[in-house]
């Protein structure tokens, strides 16, 4: 039973200027007693509960916080006040990074993503994505930086989509695959939602939102501005698909 | 978990569809999903008692009262209880159902228990209950609490007693309670006197809670079949006074023995403690030790039948320490007039002067003597004192409203309050411990040095050729700078230049390490301290394979001891050790802080000059203060020295030790504070 618990989180993200960058300088205000690091308040007294099945959407505008939230829920940033509670294992799928190295072999990539995800695999799990990602069997053993960057995001799509997992963080996954391709990830990130416990998705797309998600969050400048409950329509459909899967 | 007690507003605000919500309620929200949130928080919040002893080292008031509330209300919390012990032996052992944690202790220095390890055991147990109740007087935990550890931990104050006994200590431990008291959300005092009295509980009067102790008055009525066995002792031991109580000076038992001197009176004392032999020697000075008798600590139901049989109680304290008096409220619940002591605190307010009790002044036995002569010789009065002492202990100190007074100031402060996230908790969700961090940083490393070996054409062998090089023209070189023979020196140089290789390389790369993995820390929330490890292992490896110069070096031109291998490992441990805490510390602070990657290249370019890696100690002056100062010559020194002649300097050895220390602490800290990392690139 996977489960996210947020209470009253908020979160102080420090704003590293050129002079809070350098130690010396450091040493010297403290000496004089100088004030500290400015702070952005990113996450204002954020609260929020999902348990399993829930799949929840987070809109809002540049910068209002949904990435900063995901991140917190990763663990990525620690919470300045606040409690989190965080049951069952977490993917989070944030960025679009170019991989571990792109100097390494497509495969190797493949295989260093499956191990920072903790998963145990064989070749037929990296055989399985390869096919997923359409490309060419010679391509396997080039360099990760050679390839286009469509190519690469369909890499490192199939990498981090073979595994199901508790609680699924997505920023912004679907929006970035190119059109002839899109169809097929978003099929297999349907799967891979309704095989997770707990899905977070942030996104722009409202119409994506309504039908995957089960609720609606909008955020804005760090505060929950709204709840929505997702149309039945959107639902359906959703059910559907995981009868399928 | 503190989330799990109640569910907060805004949580449920979302359980709710609001303002844009269409159709059927969602299959996934509402009920299913409330369930699976409450469910958690019919645990019961946990409660850390935090006192100098416990049972079974001393039985007291104190003590009665902390195994009264773990008794009452292990309906409601769960207890648990951190102590000093200076018996010994074991750590945790479990007092009629409470586990008890006992720190050890070197002894009692000024009635304070010396236990060196308690105010860390104390502030890595805080984090881990719901609430913390502190008894005080206890300065060892003020100091902790004062310092301002566990900040975010709900406590209550449990307040027995002033410090008076150690006014000697008062001026330092003072500023400390007051800020102790200053945290805590509510402090529980047995009568309305001692928050009004107290000078520094008048400081937080709106803190304070009075609650007075309560007994089950049931448990001190002797049951009817008891009773002729009672009159029958009562007849044969006529006239007995009786007093409870630690044998402690507080408790005043020594003005109680020169008054049964003054007097004519019986007294039995029951209780033990360190003025035992004392109380003895005194009696025994006066000569009335055939009146006096140390009856030494008795079971309860025993207690029972003593005050049953006894027709005076005496409560002699001499000091404020003596706030309460439980003893004397037992005394009252078993139907005994009492003879007490006009203290600055509850006493005379448990048992009254004329209702209950004679109330004299403390630390006078004449008066005690009188009042105890009076009430043995007015049947009437001690007959009267003891039916008011049962209706007043049965009215006013019931163990029902001790009980549930108890229970609402706890529930009231372990509420949740926003409390830091602990750390570990999140590495358990992740499934990555150090150990795990340290396996996927293996693995990194390994798929690292694989590249490298696939890329060059070379392949493995290139760049132990390019170590041979340096090492031949260096060898060259140093040995018509010393004058020495040419091949004599390479295994020695070869060896040196690997490790500094790894060495230099450790913490240059270790400082480049973050940045470079940023979108692997903030996408897909690996550990930074993986990262750091990564260096370690990665030129771990280079290095190992770079072994195989100096090894055929030395197989060909030196002479390989085995015995100085083995005499060699320790050190060279103790070296890897650092180099592992220098990844972990610079690593960090070269992230957070731009300008100590410059500082950190230039000192290592200097410490290869200034240091015997090309050139060895004994080939200069070993004496030059430039060399001793230089930690990176004791890094070297500890391993290379055994290895080339068995040799080991212990000021090395010393040094290189203390060193880790250093870094060993300094990489804690900086793993902590790696927590922020994704702040910083």
């Amino acid at each position: 039973m996977s489960r996210v618990l947020l209470q009253d989180i908020v979160m102080d993200y420090p704003v590293l200027g050129a002079y809070d960058r350098s130690l010396k300088r450091l040493l010297f205000r403290r000496a004089l007693g100088e004030s500290r690091v400015k702070v952005v308040r990113a996450l204002d007294g954020v609260s929020l509960a999902a348990a399993s099945g829930d799949r929840i959407g987070l809109q809002g505008p540049n910068g209002s916080g949904k990435s900063t939230l995901l991140r917190l829920i990763a663990g990525v940033y620690p919470p300045t006040s606040g409690a989190r509670d965080i049951r069952g294992a977490v993917m989070p799928l944030l960025g679009l990074g170019v991989g571990v190295n792109p100097d390494f072999t497509a495969e190797d990539n493949i295989r260093l993503l499956l191990r920072i995800g903790g998963h145990a695999f064989d070749q037929a799990v990296v055989d399985e994505i390869w096919d997923f990602t359409e490309l060419d069997e010679r391509a396997r053993s080039l360099p990760l930086r050679t390839f286009s960057s469509g190519m690469q995001m369909r890499v490192l799509f199939g990498a981090a989509t073979a595994f199901p997992t508790d609680i699924l963080l997505l920023d912004e996954w679907l929006s970035v695959v190119d059109q002839k391709f899109s169809a097929k990830a978003e099929k297999r990130l349907r799967d891979l939602v309704s095989r997770a416990d707990v899905v977070f998705i942030a996104s722009h797309d409202r119409d994506l939102l309504n039908r995957v998600c089960t609720r609606i969050v909008t955020l804005d400048q760090g505060r929950i501005a709204g709840v929505a409950t997702a149309d039945a329509r959107g639902r359906n459909e959703l059910n559907l698909e995981r009868l399928q899967a | 978990m503190i989330a799990s007690l109640h569910p907060p507003a805004h949580a449920l605000e979302l359980l709710e569809p609001v303002a844009e919500s269409h159709g059927a309620p969602s299959p996934h929200s509402g009920s299913a999903m409330s369930a699976a949130f409450h469910s958690p928080s019919r645990r019961k919040p946990s409660v850390l008692h935090i006192f100098k002893i416990y049972y079974p080292d001393l039985f007291g008031g104190t003590l009665t009262v902390i195994h009264r509330i773990c008794a009452d209300l292990r309906e409601s919390f769960s207890f648990s209880a951190l102590v000093c012990t200076a018996l010994g032996g074991a750590r945790t052992i479990d007092v009629d159902g409470v586990p008890v944690e006992r720190v050890r202790s070197l002894g009692d220095f000024l009635s304070l228990p010396m236990a060196p390890t308690y105010p860390f055991r104390l502030w890595r147990r805080m984090p881990r209950h719901d609430l913390c109740v502190m008894h005080a007087p206890f300065p060892l935990a003020d100091l902790v609490l004062g310092f301002g550890f566990g900040r975010r931990q709900p406590f209550v104050v449990h307040w027995h007693a002033d410090i008076t006994t150690r006014s000697a200590l008062r001026p330092i431990v003072q500023p400390f309670i007051r800020r102790t008291l200053r945290r805590a959300s509510a402090i529980i005092v047995a009568d309305e006197v001692l928050a009004r009295e107290t000078p520094i509980l008048r400081e937080f009067a709106d803190k304070c809670r009075v609650v007075p102790f309560g007994i089950d008055v049931e448990k001190y009525i002797i049951p009817e079949a008891e009773r002729a066995a009672i009159a029958t002792a009562k007849r044969q031991n006529p006239g007995v006074v009786l007093a409870c109580g630690r044998l402690v000076p507080y408790k005043g038992f020594d003005v109680l023995i020169h008054a049964a001197a003054l007097g004519d009176f019986t007294v039995w004392i029951v209780g033990a403690g360190r003025e035992q032999s004392y109380l003895e020697e005194l009696a025994a000075e006066l000569g009335v030790q055939d009146r006096i008798r140390l009856l030494g600590a008795v079971s309860d139901e025993h207690l029972v039948r003593l005050l049953h049989l006894a027709e005076v109680f005496v409560l002699p304290s001499v000091t404020d320490a003596e706030t309460f008096g439980l003893a004397q409220l037992e005394a009252m619940a078993a139907g005994c007039a009492i003879v007490n002591t006009a203290l600055n605190t509850a006493v005379p307010m448990v048992a009254r002067h004329g209702i209950e009790a004679y109330t004299v002044p403390p630390r006078d036995p004449v008066a005690l003597a009188d009042a105890v002569t009076a009430l043995l010789g007015d049947s009437e009065t001690r007959q009267r004192f003891g039916e008011a002492g049962q209706q007043r202990a049965a009215a006013c100190f019931s163990s029902q409203m001790f009980k549930s007074k108890i229970e609402d100031i706890y529930f009231e402060s372990a509420s949740p309050v926003p409390s830091r996230v602990e750390e570990p908790a999140r590495a358990q969700e992740r499934g990555l411990s150090i150990a795990g961090m340290a396996r996927l940083a293996a693995v990194l490393a390994w798929s690292d040095v694989r590249h490298r070996y696939v890329r060059s054409i070379l392949g493995p062998f290139w760049m132990s050729l390019q170590l041979l090089v340096t090492v031949g023209v260096l060898g060259a070189f140093t040995s018509q700078m010393t004058r020495t023979e040419p091949f004599g020196v390479l295994p020695t140089l070869a060896v040196s230049l690997t490790v500094w290789s790894f060495l230099n390389g450790v913490v240059l790369d270790a400082m480049n390490a973050l940045p470079n993995a940023a979108n692997l820390i903030k996408d897909r929330a690996v550990p930074p301290p993986v990262f750091l490890m990564q260096c370690f292992f990665r030129q771990a490896l280079f290095a190992l394979h770079n072994a195989i110069v100096p090894l055929g070096l030395w197989l060909a031109f030196g002479s390989l001891r085995i015995d100085n291998v083995v005499a060699a490992l320790p050190g060279f441990l103790l070296f890897c050790g650092c180099a592992l805490g220098l990844a972990l510390t610079l690593g960090a602070l070269a992230t957070r802080f731009r300008d100590v990657k410059p500082i950190v290249e230039s000192s290592l370019m200097l410490a290869f000059l200034a240091s015997p890696v090309m050139w060895t100690a004994a080939s200069s002056n070993p004496k030059a203060l430039v060399l001793k100062l230089n930690p990176v010559t004791h890094l070297f020194s500890v391993w290379r020295q055994p290895l080339l002649d068995g040799t080991l300097a212990p000021e090395s050895m010393a040094l290189v030790v203390g060193l880790l220390a250093f870094l060993v602490a300094a990489s804690g800290f900086a793993l902590r504070q790696m927590r922020r990392a994704a702040f910083w690139i």
